[in-house]
């Protein structure tokens, strides 16, 4: 058997290297395509077709998977570069599976994807929110990897336990497709909206997922393999109580700012007095100037994700600004600056709408 | 500026594939499309197959050159389906997902939307027991970003966007793409109303809507899955959202910034979420089928939904399971995806209680 392995960015690259160092010992095996540790081609001697014309390789070329049931053709894309036979499956190998080359239906090669390391096995980050006691109405869940993950997998290694035993059938959405962001490194978990929006049948039948004065955890199951096919390095849990439901929408003008000093590039610093939701803290608030530009610098939320730190670029001088707010900034329970997650409509409201922002002055001073 | 990053990809090679080709009909351009996922399909005019791309946040339009109309339509039964996918990607079947089937209107062929672990998507064309690969090199194509300011995305410490959302179904209705979305972030949904062929201008009618529950509570609810009908000669979407309530909006109200409220008809029980809708219709009697993730197939008569003037304002009672608007459990349990063959016949792919995954076309007699 012929194996080897060439960790590789790229068929071209591949190509290149074949032709500038090492062409006459590679024409001679079965070579795995590497990118991105993926198996995503594997070339072979066009001397394994003897006796069949280049034009007609095709034809008479076989990959297929090495099985104890009959196995057919694997689709993809032959090409003939340089003596050498190109097949680029559709997807790529897959780890741990085993292939064989058939030429006029006869096995030539065969070839293996080894299982990967677990050297390189992803690990989840974090989980959001980050308190340990949250409210009963909690609504979204994020989890945080280290690896793109495979998708469509959350029902099965995501569980939710109350008191350290008991499975809570159905707390989160079985939502297909999956709420990914686009490096499928961060997923989004509902806890049912159906069971934690009041009146509904699902709320009345099974209750909200979560009760206040209990203990939970969520465990992520070490089964879950990223897209390369690794598991995780071990499995993860969290584990927190709960408590009465939060119903009231986040209010700045209840929120303390602690000022920095004029030429200084300390940091200004925003207490919520709650923990707001962590993914939209990232993206709803901006400083500006009393021109209305915005000020460039670095966020960071602090303590569970009741803080939030400004750090300008440039020192702050003695002036006005402004600290602007998405008012689609939610707390841990869906509820935005403008409305409630479920709002009683019978209820008369007095509180004005604020549009799609906002904002807080402050001054630097002297 | 991932969004960015495709959208500037799609340009490019839109650019190169031009060079030497015209500009064709729905003005579709012939090159290769970036597709990153698939995770909705559905069909437009002429075979033109809409392809909802969640990872790139993009619609591809792509044409099939598959609009010869079949008048002897061949029903389709394959067991296994995973199984056979499977063995021509060279893995097995947990190493694979199928997204979404959509039928071609004309042709009558199935289409199937396939992801394997690693996240590639693979689209495949049933024709008979034959399931052969779609090429989608080099072919006639237009695409349409979703998201407007892909640069505002936040970034976390090693720089990847943490904008979280997903392409919840996509439909064609009166030459326009609909488009539902989810947003992981915020508790809310996208509805997009976007007209074919795809413009410049991208006038997307873009909604917000809202759940009325019982008269007392208000939420926003992101949509699930839709389709669209005509009652009492009105043309209607018929939507679910993800906690399955079933609500109706006039398609003629949903118009760009506008904040939407359905109107619910029917709840459909608890623990569960709406799967995939179509209407059928037997001689002069109309019907909604819906396929469940928990529950088996339900199907609505329009008449019923047609009588059913009223919202549900009223509690519903403890007892009931669900409210509002009749309907009937088929004896089909586990669909997982459904769409239409004909008037009378739906194509399903049902995970049997043996654990086979098969593909296969229903009778009459459901209606």
């Amino acid at each position: 058997m012929l194996i080897r392995s060439c960790e590789l960015h790229g068929l071209i690259f591949f190509i290149v290297l074949l032709q500038s160092c090492d062409t006459k010992k590679s024409v001679n095996k079965t070579f795995v395509i590497r990118k991105d540790q993926k198996a995503v081609g594997i070339s072979f001697p066009l001397k394994y077709t003897e006796g069949i014309p280049p034009d007609s390789v095709f034809a008479f070329a076989e990959v297929r998977l090495l099985s104890k049931n009959k196995s057919v053709a694997i689709l993809g894309d032959y090409s003939i570069v340089n003596q050498t036979v190109l097949f680029t499956p559709l997807i790529p190998f897959t780890h741990g599976l085993s292939y064989e080359i058939l030429v006029k239906g006869k096995q030539i090669d065969t070839f293996e994807i080894p299982k990967n390391h677990s050297s390189r096995a992803p690990a989840l980050l974090g989980i959001f929110p980050s308190a340990d006691t949250l409210p009963e109405n909690l609504l979204k869940v994020y989890l945080h990897f280290s690896h793109p993950m495979r998708e469509g997998q959350s029902a099965r290694y995501v569980t939710l336990l109350k008191n350290n035993s008991d499975t809570i059938k159905g707390a989160f959405l079985d939502l297909q497709p999956e709420l990914w962001n686009p490096d499928r490194t961060i997923l989004t978990l509902w806890l049912d909206p159906g069971r934690i929006k009041r009146d509904l049948i699902p709320n009345k039948l099974l209750g909200a997922p979560l009760k206040k004065n209990g203990s939970y955890q969520i465990v992520i199951s070490k089964d879950w393999t990223d897209a390369s096919g690794n598991s995780l390095s071990r499995s993860f849990t969290k584990t927190f109580t709960t408590i009465i439901r939060d119903s009231l929408s986040p209010d700045p003008d209840l929120w303390k700012i602690s000022l920095p000093e004029k030429r200084t590039s300390n940091a200004l610093k925003i207490d919520f007095h709650e923990p707001l939701d962590h993914s939209l803290l990232q993206e709803t608030l901006t400083v500006k100037n009393q021109k209305g530009e915005t000020i460039s610098g670095k966020w960071q939320i602090l303590d569970e994700e009741k803080v939030c730190l400004f750090s300008p670029d440039q020192n702050w001088i003695s002036a006005n600004y402004i600290l602007r707010i998405e008012t689609k900034l939610e707390d841990l329970a869906g509820n935005n600056l403008n409305r409630p997650f479920d709002k009683d409509i019978t209820k008369k409201e007095n509180k004005k709408k604020l549009g799609d922002f906002a904002e807080i002055s402050f001054q630097v001073k002297d | 500026m991932y969004f960015l990053l495709a959208v500037v990809c799609a340009g490019l090679t839109l650019l190169a594939g031009t060079s030497r080709l015209t500009r064709g009909k729905y003005g579709l351009n012939v090159g290769t499309p970036e597709i990153k996922s698939i995770n909705s399909l559905a069909f437009g005019p002429e075979g033109i197959l809409f392809i909802g791309d969640s990872k790139s946040a993009v619609i591809f339009a792509v044409d099939t050159k598959d609009a010869v109309a079949n008048d002897q339509v061949t029903t389709v039964e394959i067991k296994n389906i995973d199984q056979k996918i499977a063995a021509l990607l060279g893995t097995t079947p947990e190493n694979i997902t199928i997204q979404d089937i959509a039928v071609n209107p004309v042709s009558k062929s199935v289409y199937c939307a396939v992801q394997s672990g690693d996240g590639t998507p693979v689209l495949f064309k049933i024709e008979g027991d034959k399931i052969v690969p779609v090429s989608t090199k080099n072919i006639p194509f237009s695409s349409l970003a979703l998201n407007n300011v892909p640069s505002e995305g936040a970034k976390d410490k090693r720089g990847t966007s943490m904008r979280v959302s997903a392409i919840s179904d996509i439909g064609f209705a009166d030459g326009k793409v609909l488009v539902s979305g989810l947003s992981g972030q915020e508790f809310s949904s996208t509805f997009r109303s976007i007209p074919f062929p795809f413009t410049d201008k991208q006038d997307q009618a873009m909604l917000e809507i809202y759940h009325a529950a019982h008269g007392k509570y208000e939420t926003l609810a992101p949509i699930r899955t839709f389709t669209t009908a005509d009652i009492n000669g009105k043309k209607y979407l018929v939507a679910s959202y993800t906690c399955t309530p079933l609500v109706l909006f006039p398609l003629d109200e949903l118009k760009a910034g506008s904040h939407v409220k359905g109107r619910t008809v029917a709840e459909m029980g608890s623990g569960n979420s709406p799967v995939d809708m179509v209407t059928m219709k037997k001689g002069s009697e109309s019907f909604l089928m819906m396929a469940n993730s928990a529950r088996p197939v339900f199907k609505v008569k329009y008449k019923s939904i047609e009588a059913y003037q009223g919202s549900l304002t009223t509690p519903v009672e403890e007892n009931f399971a669900t409210a509002g608007v009749d309907f009937v459990s088929l004896p089909v349990t586990n669909v997982v995806q459904l769409d239409k063959l004909d008037d009378t016949r739906m194509i399903l792919l049902q995970r049997r209680s043996n654990g086979s995954l098969d593909l296969w076309t229903s009778s009459e007699r459901f209606l």
